[in-house]
């Protein structure tokens, strides 16, 4: 008879940590179009809901309290080190790509000098976004590859 | 260790557990000092410990760690 396997702390970090993003994300979804709308602005009206994404993604620091990564067995620790690898190297192909395209549009296409300073909290943002997304998704895929198909 | 020669790698965890008193995954992985996935996993054959847990596992059953693991060489 099955019976059924509690999620191990590293798992309930990543699945709050998606939950968040998630959430950050619908929230964004929502507000640009009605805060667009109420101020009759276009992009500049994406940034206080920008904010408020960035805020809820700061929700993030609260996953310390769900795993304590110091108390991990070897192969939790395994899953940790690979899925922070995979996160560190989205998130350094996220960032210089965003960074070099921000730069090529600006300085090719619109033939600007400078970059608009508006953009750099979201290019920092969006890397981090991009790491720790990367990073909860490669925790859940090796907890599910590694997973028996029953349990006893 | 290469993926080929990890699926070589066999284990008696599960028989030896219900050898000794039934005992379930969660008794072993605290007895070891691991987690309750990763005796699932050592018993899927989907892990290779380490030598350290090996041994661990080798001492809570009483038996040496060849009893437990099993490696077919070429």
């Amino acid at each position: 008879m099955k019976d059924r396997i509690p999620l191990a702390p590293l798992q309930k970090f990543a699945w709050y940590n998606l939950t968040v993003f998630a959430i950050a994300v619908a929230a964004y979804a929502i507000a640009v179009p009605v805060l667009a709308a109420h101020f009759h602005r276009t992009l500049a009206a994406a940034a206080l809901p920008s904010l408020g994404m960035f805020g809820l993604c700061g929700l993030w620091g609260f996953a310390q309290f769900i795993c304590d990564r110091r108390k991990l067995d070897e192969r939790e620790s395994l899953i940790n080190q690979r899925a922070i690898m995979a996160g560190v190297a989205l998130f350094w192909l996220v960032f210089v790509f965003s960074c070099m395209g921000v730069w090529g549009v600006c300085f090719y296409i619109r033939h600007q000098a400078m970059v608009p300073v508006a953009l750099l909290p979201a290019l920092v943002w969006g890397g981090f976004i991009a790491y720790t997304v990367t990073q909860s998704v490669a925790i859940l895929v090796q907890y599910k590859r590694s997973a028996a198909d029953d349990a006893l | 260790m290469t993926p080929s020669e990890s699926v070589q790698l066999k284990n008696r965890i599960r028989k030896l557990r219900f050898e000794h008193g039934e005992m379930t995954q969660q008794e072993l992985a605290d007895r070891v000092g691991a987690a309750r996935q990763t005796i699932i996993a050592l018993e899927a054959g989907k892990y290779t410990p380490s030598l350290l847990l090996a041994f661990r596992l080798a001492r809570v059953f009483g038996v040496k760690t060849e009893d437990v693991f099993q490696w077919d060489a070429d």
